[in-house]
C-alpha cells in the first residue's frame, strides 16, 4: 500500500504548464530524492504534497494526489491539519527569532498544545531525534541564530518533526550546509525514515544515490523514469536519465 | 568540448587498448615460438612485458583518480570497473605470452610434435580469440563477444583432445616425456590466455549490457 499516490496530476502557473501527467507513488517508510535540472518541476511537484502551492496566486493543479488513501485535494480537506500531517524543510535554514527551545515548541502552541509537560517533553525528543540534543542542551534559552548552519538547519527539522507529521518533505536541505553537516542531515534521513516517509528534492547526485531508497528523474515538467536508487545509478531505463546523471545533459 | 571527465575516461579507454595491442603482439609472438624450431629469445619481447606491467599500474591509478575525483555512476562506472578487470585479465595474458615462448624453449623434435597433434591450428586458434577479444572492446559489438565464447568451448575441447593425445603418446614412449610434458605446459598456458580472452568479454558484455554473466554456462551465455 503506498502512502502517498499521485495519478495523472498537472500543475500550472498561469498559462504556464509546470507539471505534465505526474504520477508516481511513494511507499511508507521510504526515502524518494527527486532529481533534475532546475526548473523541471520537482520543487513545484514537493510543494503540491502539503498545499503550498495554494499560497501562489494564479496556480491551477488537476488530477489527484492521495496521502493515506485520502484525496488532499478534495474541497473538505483541512489544509491546516495536511500540513501538520506533512511537514517541511527548506533549502535554507529559516528558524524564528525566537530561543532554540521556542523554536520547537511554537509551533505546537500554535497547534493549541498547553500542557507544559507535553510541550517540553516534545521539544527534547524532536532535539533528540534530530541528534542535537547535546549541541544544544546547555544553550536552549539562547538565539537559534547564534547556532551553526548545520545546527540550524536540524532544528528546523525538529520543528517541523515535534509536531508529530507522517510525511516529512525536504526542499534541497543541505544546499546551504558545510560537508560536515551534510553529512549530519543526510545520517539523519537514514534514522528519520524508519518513523516518516520522506521525499527529497536535491541536486547533488550523490546525495540522491547516499540517501535515498527509490529516484525519480523529473525533466521540463515530466517523469521520466522513477525506480529503486541503485537501478537509477546503476543501469537507468531511460537515456535521458543516463544522460543526466553522468552529467552529458543539453 | 569535451569535459574534463569525457577526456579521463578517454585516456583510460586508449590506454586500455594499447595495452590490449601489446599482449595480442606478445602472444603472436609467443606462438611464433612454439611453431618455428627455437630462436633467441627477442630483447623486445621481454621489453613489452614490462610496457604491459607498467600500462597494469597505470589503469589502476587512472581508476582511482576517477571514483575518487568523479564519483562515476551507470554506463561510465561500469566502464571503469570493467576497465580495471579488463587490464588485470591482459596482463595475465602478458605472463602466459612469456611463460608459452620458455616452456617451448624446452621442446625437442618440435616440428614433428606439432605437426602430430594438429597443435598449429589450436595456436592459431588462440591468437584469432586474442585479436578478437581486442575487437570486442574497441567496437563493443556483441556478435564479437558471443564468437568469443564460441572460439573459446572449441580452444578448450581441442586442448583436452590434445592433451589426452599426448599423455597417451609419453605413456608409450618415454623419450617423449619431458618434451610432451612442455608441449602440455604450453597447450594449458593458451589455454588459459583464452580464458582471459572470455572474461574480458564477459567485462564488455557487462559494459554494454548492465548484466554480469561470468560464472554463467556457455549455453546461457549464448
Amino acid at each position: 500500500m503506498h502512502k502517498i499516490e499521485s495519478k495523472n496530476v498537472n500543475f500550472f502557473y498561469g498559462e504556464t504548464q509546470a507539471l505534465h501527467d505526474i504520477s508516481l507513488s511513494m511507499k511508507e517508510n521510504t526515502v524518494t530524492a527527486l532529481i533534475g535540472p532546475s526548473g523541471c518541476g520537482k520543487s513545484t511537484y514537493l510543494r503540491l504534497l502539503n498545499r503550498m502551492n495554494d499560497l501562489i496566486d494564479n496556480t491551477r493543479m488537476e488530477g489527484s494526489i492521495l496521502i493515506d488513501q485520502k484525496d488532499i485535494y478534495q474541497k473538505n480537506t483541512n489544509v491546516d491539519d495536511l500540513r501538520k500531517n506533512v511537514g517541511m524543510v527548506f533549502q535554507k535554514p529559516n528558524p524564528f527569532p525566537k530561543t532554540i527551545y521556542e523554536n520547537v515548541a511554537y509551533g505546537l502552541r500554535v497547534n493549541g498544545v498547553e500542557d507544559k509537560n507535553i510541550i517540553e517533553e516534545r521539544v527534547i525528543t524532536s532535539i533528540e531525534q534530530v541528534a542535537l540534543w547535546d549541541e544544544v542542551k546547555d544553550k536552549l534559552k539562547k538565539s537559534a541564530f547564534e547556532l551553526s548552519g548545520g545546527q540550524q538547519q536540524r532544528l528546523c527539522i525538529a520543528r517541523a518533526l515535534a509536531i508529530q507529521p507522517s510525511v516529512l518533505l525536504m526542499d534541497e536541505p543541505t544546499s546551504a550546509l558545510d560537508p560536515i553537516s551534510t553529512s549530519k542531515v543526510e545520517e539523519l534521513v537514514h534514522e528519520l525514515k524508519k518513523k516518516y516517509t520522506i521525499v527529497i528534492v536535491t541536486h547533488n547526485m550523490q546525495q540522491a544515490a547516499r540517501v535515498s531508497d527509490n529516484t525519480a528523474f523529473f525533466y521540463m515538467g515530466k517523469l521520466i523514469e522513477c525506480d529503486k536508487t541503485k537501478t537509477i545509478f546503476t543501469k537507468p531505463a531511460i537515456q535521458q536519465t543516463e544522460d543526466y546523471i553522468t552529467g552529458r545533459f543539453g | 568540448m569535451a569535459s574534463h571527465f569525457e577526456i579521463e575516461l578517454e585516456k583510460l579507454k586508449n590506454v586500455i587498448i594499447k595495452i590490449g595491442n601489446l599482449a595480442e603482439n606478445q602472444l603472436i609472438e609467443a606462438v611464433k615460438a612454439l611453431l618455428s624450431e627455437p630462436m633467441a629469445e627477442k630483447k623486445e619481447v621481454k621489453k613489452n612485458e614490462e610496457k604491459i606491467d607498467k600500462l597494469d599500474v597505470k589503469i589502476d591509478e587512472i581508476c582511482q583518480t576517477i571514483f575518487a575525483l568523479q564519483q562515476p555512476v551507470a554506463s561510465d562506472l561500469r566502464f571503469i570497473m570493467a576497465s580495471m578487470q579488463i587490464s588485470n585479465e591482459i596482463e595475465r595474458i602478458g605472463d602466459l605470452a612469456m611463460s608459452v615462448i620458455k616452456n617451448s624453449k624446452n621442446i625437442k623434435d618440435k616440428h614433428d610434435l606439432i605437426v602430430k597433434f594438429n597443435v598449429a591450428e589450436l595456436a592459431k586458434q588462440v591468437e584469432e580469440i586474442t585479436i578478437k577479444m581486442n575487437q570486442c572492446f574497441l567496437d563493443r559489438s556483441e556478435t564479437t563477444i558471443g564468437e568469443i565464447f564460441v572460439l573459446n568451448n572449441s580452444i578448450k575441447k581441442g586442448t583436452d583432445d590434445t592433451i589426452h593425445n599426448l599423455m597417451n603418446e609419453m605413456k608409450s614412449n618415454s623419450k617423449a616425456v619431458v618434451s610432451g610434458m612442455n608441449l602440455v605446459m604450453v597447450l594449458k598456458h593458451l589455454e588459459r590466455v583464452s580464458e582471459h580472452c572470455t572474461n574480458i568479454a564477459e567485462h564488455v558484455h557487462f559494459m554494454i549490457k548492465a548484466k554480469i554473466i561470468k560464472h554463467e554456462k556457455f549455453d546461457d551465455k549464448q
